[in-house]
């Protein structure tokens, strides 16, 4: 994959699947064009080939994929204007770039001189006009406009600020994120990537506001992509990611345009991929799984608020299990006498030790959420909530599971969705089986080690360079006004600590 | 590299944990017996009595099913003449693991404690999970194991009444680590809060008042009434006391008392010495609000007030120095703890006296001030009852 700036919007790749292409060059007559085309698109019905005659009975040949051309865009907008047009051409030569003067923008005419190029624009839409007694050939673009309605993100929803999303469609993608940043600081570079899929991926980022070592860096991870197809970004994501082996993400992915747009005037670069609405913005750090982008729409005396409950429930989440049975196993001492008592009445019946409980349920939780999630929506609800009650009360009832583990395990639950990111509540989840693992093994002392090793992992994290505790960790006072607290918009210095940041990676 | 280094780090996290704690140390709270409070007592034929007040969770309330069909408490208790051993042979009658760590009071028998209370208190307290912000408390009139077997309507656990008896200030209270610190200590001597059983109509129950002092290691006697109330002054627990006095005497219509409810107090004991002898003076000054006026008086005039002050002041040098007589004729023992004073003020002239400062203490002469600041008469009128 090739960076271009240029007009044309796909780069050459070496390797690409484009069938049998036996003659690159176009032939001069329509009989050898039509039959190379017929030999490629073997066995596709919905090839259509048409023969017509231009003023002047030029003949020429119209070539496209039924299925990716909106009808009336090719009747109206190519066709009509085509067959109207009046005066003969006086120069063959110069024939069709006079074509492509003479008609309308809206379809962009282009011209295409090699058989690879055309057949690659024929699967991406565009209708290909070969004409006799010509070596090169016209395209058209004439997609269908497919795509559903712009609608308020689903996983992402917020109660103060934009209620739109990210949709499948990459042209309206990039011109939502072109409609929150009107600069034309705001570059958008595209290629394509998969082999196969022939998918549009696009780097979004502010020139000036960008480190360029981050965007080199891009380039160079997406060079190395090598992939046959990309249906999603979850597969970009996970190839270019620093550390694809943990479990934290260093690559933000997310469905709202506010978010990304956000992102890109703090420095970022976003990564939109064709086909899907999840959009990637990175570098991220450690912090960004606290922040929503509702915390700058608020007050930002409750936006600090709100991330302190974040920050609290996270390590809930991610500890109070594990905490919850080291203590009763290893340090009853530690607990609070009357609570002691009430704990050891329930375990009385309970055949399993604390961890085992606890494991049991946290199970269940997980898998309980999965079915929620895979559920069709109107038994979803339903399912998890009864599910939930008649789990958990008739395992009490039944003196399977004692009574406080539910308690904990609810607790768990509603701290992990406390998260803004998927992806960090994700990893959350996932530590809190290894930091159960600990506690009921190794006591409060496991636990602790756990914690050690999680910040030394972390710690050792970077997201494109940038480290993943930053500004902690590099300290820097200027970055911690947005980290525990959300400062007034007056007092926030964004643009001084991403040059700063900036700064620091370029040295590096 | 990196990789093996990062292997090498995980490898030496978890190495110390497996060498420092484990599964096999692991126990759940239905494998413990969570004893509440203990008690020791020497019986009639010479032999060490251990007891422990365990509870038992299925009985306390809140366990919806199981709630009044149980105790909530049981005792266990073995005789014999080492306590370590004990200890063994109740875990023997029991199918869980003895667990110290929640044990809210640890009572000597008073039989017991006459006979030197040392050696035994130091192998009950050994243990690594007993905690040393237990409460102590000696025996009065029976048995520790008596005490412990005593119901307790207020509270489910008796241990558990006995602690918040002795968290809460009306009670003289000592933590085990303060007892320990004042066996170990020349010129301090062991005091603890004295417990008794009571019977209040059917029920019988069980009070703290007064306290136990120790000379070394034994019990020497109780201390009750003004004196119990003067110790605890002395031992800076007297914030809350009240203390009654009568400042005229009695009418028709009133008793002549009045009633001070004490706010702060200070004690301030300097030491002198003299040609190797010691001498000692406490100054002890309070300040109080009047929580009762049974007088004809008005509180508000100035001079009735300093009158109060006055009887006060002197009542509160009555009831100190009441109590220094009688811990240095009848117990002859510095539960006051001059001599740790004495320590600190004449460090060279304590090394001379500390050998037997024992002997000397109960000679030593001490003088007592005492004053009082009365800072709120209660209300802002001559008392309502009489007539105008």
């Amino acid at each position: 994959m090739r960076r271009k700036t240029g007009t044309s919007r796909f780069a050459d790749k070496p390797f690409e699947d484009l069938g049998h292409i036996s003659e690159p060059d176009v032939s001069d007559k329509l009989e050898d064009n039509e039959r190379q085309i017929r030999t490629v698109f073997d066995k596709c019905a919905d090839l259509v080939v048409r023969r017509l005659d231009l003023p002047g009975s030029v003949p020429c040949l119209a070539v496209y994929l039924n299925m990716l051309i909106d009808d009336t865009l090719w009747d109206e907008g190519v066709l009509k204007p085509l067959l109207n047009l009046d005066a003969e051409p006086q120069n063959a030569d110069r024939f069709l770039e006079d074509m492509v003067i003479r008609l309308g923008s809206s379809m962009k005419p282009q011209i295409a001189d090699n058989m690879p190029d055309i057949v690659r624009n024929i699967v991406q839409g565009s209708v290909v006009l070969f004409i006799e007694g010509q070596k090169r050939a016209l395209r058209f673009f004439a997609n269908t406009k497919l795509h559903r309605q712009l609608d308020e993100p689903v996983t992402e929803a917020i109660i103060r600020g934009p209620r739109i999303g990210f949709i499948e469609n990459i042209d309206v993608n990039m011109s939502l994120l072109r409609q929150y940043i009107r600069s034309p600081l705001l570059k958008i570079e595209r290629m394509s990537a998969g082999s196969v899929s022939q998918t549009e991926v696009t780097i979004a980022y502010l020139e000036t506001y960008a480190p360029q070592s981050v965007i080199d860096e891009i380039y160079k991870r997406l060079e190395r992509l090598n992939l046959e197809s990309i249906i999603s970004s979850g597969y970009v994501e996970e190839l270019i990611s620093d550390h694809p082996n943990s479990p934290f993400p260093t690559i933000q992915a997310t469905e709202r345009p506010d978010t990304v747009a956000a992102s890109l005037i703090e420095g970022k670069a976003a990564l939109l991929v064709s086909g899907t609405p999840m959009v990637l913005v990175m570098p991220i750090t450690f912090w960004f799984g606290f922040q929503s982008v509702e915390d700058y729409f608020m007050s930002f005396i409750f936006a600090t608020m709100l991330r302190w409950l974040r920050f609290t429930f996270a390590f809930m989440a991610m500890a109070l299990p594990a905490l919850f049975v080291a203590i009763t196993t290893f340090h009853q001492e530690m607990i609070p006498t009357s609570l002691a008592l009430s704990l050891a009445a329930a375990r009385e019946v309970v055949p399993f030790p604390a961890m085992i409980e606890t494991l049991i349920m946290e199970t269940t939780f997980e898998a309980l959420r999965e079915a929620g999630v895979r559920l069709p929506r109107p038994v979803g609800q339903t399912i998890s909530i009864v599910g939930a009650l008649v789990i958990g009360q008739a395992a009490v009832q039944a003196g399977i599971i004692s009574a406080p583990i539910i308690i904990v395990v609810s607790m768990t639950g509603i701290a992990s969705f406390l998260l803004p990111h998927y992806g960090m509540s994700q990893a959350i989840s996932l530590l809190r089986f290894g930091m159960v693992f600990l506690g009921g093994m190794f006591g409060l002392y496991g636990v602790v080690a756990g914690m050690i090793a999680l910040l030394i992992h972390l710690s050792n994290l970077q997201s494109f360079g940038v480290p993943y505790l930053w500004p902690i960790a590099p300290f820097n006072r200027l970055g911690l006004m947005d980290v525990f607290i959300r400062v007034p918009w007056q007092y926030m210095k964004k643009r001084k600590w991403h040059k700063e940041q900036q700064l620091e990676l370029d040295k590096s | 590299m990196k990789r093996s280094r990062t292997f090498i780090r995980w490898f030496f996290l978890l190495i110390p944990c497996l060498a420092l704690s484990g599964c096999w140390d692991r126990r759940e709270l239905d494998e413990i017996a969570i004893v509440m409070g203990s008690g020791v007592d020497l019986t009639d034929d010479g032999q060490i009595e251990l007891s422990l007040q365990i509870a038992l969770p299925m009985g306390i309330q809140g366990n919806m099913q199981m709630a009044g069909k149980k105790k909530p408490v049981m005792l266990v208790s073995s005789k014999g003449t080492v306590s370590q051993d004990q200890i063994g042979q109740i875990q023997q009658q029991l199918s869980r693991r003895i667990f110290f760590g929640h044990r809210a009071v640890f009572i000597i028998g008073e039989n017991f404690a006459r006979h030197g209370v040392d050696q035994t208190l130091d192998t009950m307290l050994r243990f690594p999970d007993s905690r040393y912000n237990c409460f102590i408390l000696t025996s009065k009139g029976a048995t520790a194991k008596e005490v412990l077997n005593s119901p307790y309507p207020l509270e489910v656990i008796p241990s558990i009444g006995m602690k918040n008896m002795q968290v809460g200030k009306y009670t003289f209270a000592e933590r085990i680590d303060k007892f320990l610190d004042s066996f170990a200590a020349k010129g301090f001597m062991p005091a603890t809060g004295a417990i008794r059983l009571i019977k209040n109509g059917q029920e019988s129950s069980f009070v703290i008042d007064g306290e136990a002092v120790y000379r070394e290691n034994k019990l020497v006697g109780y201390l009750s009434g003004t004196h119990s109330k003067a110790f605890k002054l002395m031992r800076d627990q007297g914030s809350g006391m009240k203390i009654p006095v009568p400042i005229e005497p009695a009418g028709k219509l009133s008793t002549g008392m009045i009633t001070a409810d004490l706010l702060t107090t200070r004690r301030e004991v300097r030491t002198f010495v003299s040609q190797g002898s010691p001498k000692i003076e406490v100054e002890f000054r309070a300040k109080g609000r009047i929580i009762a006026n049974d007088t004809t008086l008005d509180l508000s005039k100035p001079a009735n007030l300093s009158r109060a002050e006055q009887m006060l002041s002197n009542e509160l040098q009555k009831m100190i120095s009441g109590l220094i007589e009688q811990t240095q004729k009848e117990f002859q023992s510095d539960v006051l703890g001059f001599g740790d004073i004495l320590h600190i003020q004449h460090p060279y002239a304590w090394k001379k006296l500390q050998t037997e400062w024992l002997d000397t203490y109960p000679e030593v002469p001490v003088k007592v001030l005492a004053s009082i600041i009365l800072e709120r008469i209660g209300r802002t009128q001559k008392p309502g009852h009489l007539p105008k």
